[in-house]
């Protein structure tokens, strides 16, 4: 089993590396099918792992495996390991599984790119860093990865050098990462200070030991770095222009797999959370904020993209909310779900956008169902299955979720207010997008002229493969009459709320009204234009003022703090003090260089005259 | 065996040390330099040997073999210089040589 896990973990840092060294050997169709191939065998040896897995009794489903001792300091050692659990092994099939699927689909999508090789390096390595998060053994492996996951992130994000907004966005992502992970490595530090480990054997059982004080802190630095990988409020920001990375890098990194990091991160670490309840409580109210927030937001995106990328900060915000409530399976059934609809809705938009040979702007389009009638089919399962309509699975993993949060007091009562108000803003902002991009009129010029609905066979069959799982996913666990997913992932993560019957019904059909209501808004506004759309809100369109508020309070008085030092410190003090230091020098040369005349009598005159003077001396001392 | 006081020997070296010493100083013409210098050595020597006579010792002589030795060569290079001089037709003057000038 060891074994297995081991090949997914490293098979697609070989392609990495292979892709590499290789270089210009390796043909660029020959990177892709590599690349791909190797996350199909992570795919594989996943599933080895699973059947294995499941073969164990329940609560005997923990295979810690270690290489090697990877380093030692003082009495602290931490091992190169990796954990085989029911939660690892879940997230390896959704990262090996979608990541296959999107490297697949990326062959189609990146034909032509100059620089295909290092796209698909990037991206085996990207699989290989969320392979290592999901598996890591310890917290320090875990911080590996997921450093690493944002270093891959960075480097897919800014992959179009020459365009200035994507590296900007590059580096946009990384420095809020790097908030993000600076906590984290905080929250480590207290916690290895006061356990004096960093397993995850040694350190869950010890959580219910730390004081409250260290336990709300070591809680507080994992949820900033949840928080920043995430995309929550406060480090929302860097999401949507993330956008400027190539589609199906949105897809895979910025929908399915790597912000969903920081809700495993929050369900892995459990033990520590439920020591801290007030940071659990901030954590569900955070991911309620942004799931509000996010869904505002999307309202008057006009880039298709970033709606989408707005859509996935609102669904993220629905599994830190079921996290912080303790609702962990559900969560991790919504982190599958929308995986599936998530990454089927970027890779057809990524569709739609070859088609008009890179438009992204919803305005610009329209009509679009006639010429792409099968990426439109697709669109409606994905968007019908974000806004969590029966049978689609979204209505499966999303409800459970909001019916926990009424089952958790007062404050679940709150949250569940706002969870289903996003439901409504869900259906509404998703909906938008389809009726703008795909009915009303063809709008003329050569970009609104799509070749033909099915681009080639990676791209086509992969989008319907998606499709397909988008639809019939949320039967894998159907509320309490079949729950395969919570069976799997209790043992690991005890759910700490279980919703009545009532209580599901209830949030059931209020949730499924109000997505249908928002679908039926949307519709009348956009897709019959029975009504005039309203003018977007000065407020939504800054995206409620963040980025500018970042601006003014970290950028501003940096830029300002810089200019004061240069101009007060750097320029009279350090550049002054060595202007003046090489005019003496030079002072002294020129002074020096007089002596030497040329003549040699003068020198010989010299000479004689010193001696005289040093006879003299002698003379008159004695 | 005592002959003058050494003191006369002395004054004698020393009045051949500074008309040498005069004459590099003065003088202008790179060979009348040279024949100066070696009126200087050579003062140097008469006041070696004489205090290795008032010692009582070989000392100072060897010295001064030692110095004429190195007054040879330094005339040999001296004059080939001051041929080299005259081959490329530069004004016999030390006070024309002044391209070192800083």
């Amino acid at each position: 089993m060891s074994a297995a896990a081991w090949i997914c973990l490293l098979a697609p840092l070989g392609a990495a590396l292979a892709i590499t060294l290789a270089g210009q050997r390796l043909s660029r169709r020959g990177a892709g099918y590599l690349a791909t191939a190797s996350v199909g065998a992570s795919f594989v040896a996943a599933v080895v792992v699973f059947v294995l897995l499941l073969g164990d009794s329940p609560n005997n489903r923990e295979h810690p495996s270690v290489a090697w001792h990877w380093l030692t300091a003082g009495s602290y050692t931490f091992n190169l390991g990796i954990l085989v659990d029911p939660l690892s092994t879940y997230m390896m099939l959704i990262v090996a599984g979608v990541g296959f699927l999107i490297v697949a689909y990326s062959i189609g999508y990146m034909d032509g790119d100059d620089e295909e090789r290092r796209y698909f390096a990037y991206m085996a390595l990207f699989v290989f860093s969320m392979l290592l998060l999901v598996q890591a053994g310890n917290l320090l492996i875990l911080l590996a990865g997921w450093g690493m996951v944002g270093l891959s992130s960075y480097l897919l994000i800014g992959f179009w050098h020459e365009r200035p907004e994507a590296v900007a966005a590059a580096k946009k992502a990384f420095v809020m990462n790097a908030f993000g992970d600076a906590a984290m490595a905080l929250g480590l530090f207290l916690l290895v200070q006061q356990t004096g480990s960093l397993d995850f054997g040694v350190v869950f059982p010890a959580a219910g030991g730390l004081s409250p004080t260290v336990a709300n802190l070591v809680a507080l630095g994992l949820l900033g770095g949840a928080v920043a990988k995430s995309a929550q409020l406060p480090l929302q920001t860097w999401l949507p222009d993330a956008m400027e990375g190539p589609t199906p890098v949105s897809a895979l990194i910025h929908a399915a797999t790597m912000v969903t990091a920081g809700v495993y991160l929050i369900v892995r670490t459990n033990a520590i959370f439920e020591a801290a309840p007030t940071v659990q409580e901030v954590a569900a109210g955070l991911g309620a904020a942004t799931l509000l927030m996010a869904g505002l937001i999307a309202l008057v995106q006009t880039d298709i993209k970033r709606v989408i990328a707005y859509s996935t900060m609102s669904q993220i915000g629905y599994m830190f909310l079921a996290a912080g409530i303790g609702a962990y399976a559900d969560g991790m059934f919504h982190l599958l779900t929308h995986a599936f609809f998530k990454a089927l809705l970027f890779l057809a938009a990524g569709i739609v956008i070859h088609a008009l040979s890179g438009e992204q702007d919803l305005r610009k389009m329209g009509g679009l169902r006639h010429k792409l009638p099968r990426t439109y089919w697709s669109f409606i399962v994905g968007g019908l299955a974000l806004a969590g309509i029966p049978v689609f699975s979204g209505f499966f993993s999303k409800d459970p979720i909001l019916s926990s949060a009424l089952a958790q007091g007062w404050y679940g009562e709150i949250l569940w207010v706002v969870g289903m108000v996003g439901c409504f803003l869900t259906g509404l902002y998703t909906f938008r997008m389809i009726f703008l991009a795909f009915w009303g009129e063809e709008k003329d010029g050569d970009l609104h002229a799509p070749e033909k609905d099915v681009p080639g066979i990676s791209m086509g069959v992969t989008v319907a493969i998606l499709t397909v799982l988008a639809a019939i996913a949320g039967f894998l666990q159907v509320f309490e009459l079949w729950t395969p997913v919570s069976n799997w992932l209790d043992p690991v993560a005890p759910p700490l709320v279980v919703p009545t019957s009532t209580q599901e019904v209830v949030s059931s059909l209020v949730a499924v009204t109000l997505g249908l209501g928002g679908i039926g808004v949307a519709w009348w506004i956009y897709g019959a234009r029975r009504a005039e759309a309203p003018e977007p809100s000065k407020l939504l369109e800054h995206k409620f003022y963040f980025d500018e508020l970042y601006d003014a309070i970290f950028y501003r008085p940096a830029v300002l703090l810089a200019h004061g030092l240069l101009r007060f410190v750097e320029r009279p003090l350090v550049f002054g003090s060595l202007r003046e230091l090489t005019q003496g020098v030079r002072e002294l040369g020129t002074g020096v260089r007089n002596l030497q005349t040329g003549l040699v009598r003068t020198y010989a005159f010299a000479i004689a005259a010193s001696l005289a003077v040093v006879t003299l001396v002698f003379v008159v001392v004695r | 065996m005592m002959g003058p006081n050494i003191v006369w020997y002395l004054c004698v070296s020393a009045f051949l040390f500074t008309t040498g010493a005069a004459g590099v100083l003065i003088r202008r013409s790179p060979l009348i330099i040279l024949l100066s210098l070696e009126i200087m050595l050579n003062g140097a020597n008469l006041a070696l040997i004489a205090f290795s006579r008032y010692h009582g010792t070989g000392d100072g002589q060897i010295f001064a073999l030692t110095v004429m030795a190195v007054a040879a060569a330094e005339v040999v290079v001296g004059l080939g210089l001051i041929v080299a001089m005259a081959r490329r037709r530069l004004e016999l003057d030390v006070d024309k040589l002044r391209t070192l000038r800083g």
